[in-house]
């Protein structure tokens, strides 16, 4: 289509199947015989085309009459311009503003990105096995009739003794400003799932010398595919010459295909490869059902992207890199029999 | 221009998306840093003279007479790939090529939402066939002189599912359309 644009207007009036099928020919060399069958399979085509994107065939008078140049140059004003001309804004200015931006996937939107054009094989293989296979192997029978438990009541309340508490809502664990989440049953709505997983590395050298900071963001770059965020140091530490806010790390998230792709390559490519390797150790996990591991430098170098070009980067400079990988699973356990399904084994205590 | 296009997503946030298909070789700028990198002398300041890569860039601490490690530059560049600068404007399209677009959109989420709920409906019937099964067990007796029940039992026992030798590692092997002919090989050695 591409190529029909260049051309005069006659021209882009023929049908396009036709055009099409005159510019990918097979073979370079061309062939009398080959080259009349095409022109009448071409003619019978055709007849079956039926597109709305044809225009149609100009006669010889309108191809006459047709000069736009001439009316262009015989007008005495210039027309306005005729062009869509709407540009989404560069900045977000909040979700009340009057001027938002497009949805993402409208293809005029900034953050417009084209895909999927893959189906990770990852996630391919969870869809169609994984999943029952979990559902399946987690099932606890109700039978009808049973009454449900009712689940205690972890937040506390107030004891009523000044008339401000009326109406108060219920206050947090004692000790921890989190409630802990609790863990479902797996049904067919709710399967543990891969949500996403987050990349993140720590370099404290980057605070003498900036260029560990630059390799560790082109690494990640490279193991994400993403531009990573440059994350800051929270802490003053005397010790360690580090003062907060000094920038000294980077992260990522990668979610749906992307985070397949990456489990996908870390399962079958890296993990392998680690010398003397057992396992992720068992007693990883918030016990919310995400699972945490991490990478030393020499295992960072077994990714295939940073191998590569291991050249390119410094190697003494390539920093390890800490891997939090995120599931729709309400428990560790459940989190550890996905991640066992996709194929990343465990070793060690289980706690829970 | 295709890397352009893929580009596209980081503009606004870094945590956006971008697909895979950015080379992990560095792109040699050749409009911004006129081809390779610069000898730090030609320029009055060391990581001077790239364009507009190099000035986005922080310049090190180091002395001004200590010139910047070569490989340092060429990462710099190829960060310097993906500044917003670099970017360029959003996709602009007339109504009709718009609605064309839109259309297809449409029918892709719809697509979508039809295959999800195939796959929904799958699992869902699966269910139901446990359920069913597990119920029918409940109220069997046997075998022998088993009484009602032993079978559903024994199907609701749970041990080691949860452990560690709960999946085979053998059964982790991602289904591709061209599988090996030798499925598992034991005596692999890295």
């Amino acid at each position: 289509m591409a190529s029909l644009r260049g051309l005069s207007r006659p021209a882009r009036g023929l049908p396009l199947s036709q055009a099409s099928l005159q510019t990918f020919s097979t073979s370079s060399r061309r062939c009398a015989a080959s080259q009349a069958a095409a022109a009448v399979a071409v003619e019978e085509l055709a007849e079956l085309e039926d597109s709305a994107l044809h225009t149609p065939q100009l006669s010889p008078e309108e191809k006459e009459e047709f000069r736009p140049w001439k009316r262009q140059v015989d007008r005495e004003f210039s027309l306005p311009s005729g062009r869509y001309t709407y540009h989404p804004p560069k900045f977000s200015r909040g979700p009340l503003h009057p001027i938002q931006s497009p949805p993402s996937s409208d293809p005029t939107a900034r953050d417009f990105v084209p895909g999927p054009f893959n189906l990770p094989r990852l996630r391919h293989t969870y869809l169609s096995t994984c999943a029952s296979d979990i559902m399946t192997l987690a099932y606890q029978h109700v039978p009808p009739g049973t009454e449900k438990k009712e689940a205690p009541q972890r937040l506390r309340g107030w004891d009523g003794s000044s008339p401000y508490h009326k109406n108060r809502p219920l206050r947090g664990p004692r000790g921890s400003a989190v409630l802990a989440i609790r863990e479902k049953d797996i049904n067919f709505t709710n399967i543990p799932e891969l949500k996403e997983i987050t990349v993140a590395s720590f370099v404290p050298k980057a605070l003498g010398d900036k260029d560990y900071l630059l390799v560790c963001r082109n690494v990640m770059l490279a193991l994400t595919g993403t531009l990573p965020e440059i994350t800051q140091t929270k802490a003053d530490v005397a010790q360690w010459h580090m003062r907060a806010g000094q920038p000294a790390g980077v992260k990522t998230t990668l979610i749906g295909n992307a985070a397949y792709e990456f489990l996908d390559r870390m399962v079958n490519i890296v993990f392998p490869r680690i010398k003397d390797w057992r396992g992720i150790e068992a007693t990883t996990g918030d016990s919310a059902g995400n699972l945490a591991w991490g990478f030393g430098p020499e295992e960072v170098k077994l990714f295939p992207e940073v191998e590569a070009n291991y050249q390119m980067y410094a190697p003494r400079m390539i920093p390890g890199c800490r891997v939090f990988v995120k599931t729709t699973a309400t428990s560790d356990r459940q989190a550890r029999l996905l991640m066992q399904t996709l194929g990343v084994p465990f070793y060690g205590e289980v706690r829970n | 221009m295709s890397l352009f296009q893929s580009l596209r997503g980081l503009f606004r946030s870094s945590q956006q998306q971008c697909i895979r298909s950015i080379s992990t070789t560095p792109v040699p700028l050749k409009g911004a840093g006129g081809g390779g990198p610069k000898k730090p002398s030609s320029g009055n300041k060391p990581g001077g003279g790239f364009g507009a890569s190099g000035k986005s860039v922080r310049r090190s601490q180091r002395g001004n007479d200590q010139p910047r490690d070569p490989k340092m530059i060429n990462l710099m560049r190829h960060l310097a790939v993906l500044n917003p600068k670099r970017i360029p404007a959003p996709l602009r399209m007339a109504r009709n090529r718009y609605l064309r677009h839109w259309t297809i959109h449409r029918a892709w989420l719809l697509f979508r939402r039809k295959q999800r709920e195939e796959r929904e409906r799958v699992w869902m019937k699966q269910y139901q066939s446990m359920n069913r099964a597990c119920e029918e067990l409940r109220l069997t007796s046997g075998p022998d002189t088993r009484p009602e029940g032993y079978l559903f039992r024994v199907a609701m026992e749970k041990w080691g599912v949860y452990g560690l030798k709960g999946v085979p590692i053998e059964y982790a092997r991602p289904q591709v359309e061209t599988p090996p002919r030798v499925a598992w090989s034991h005596d692999w050695k890295p």
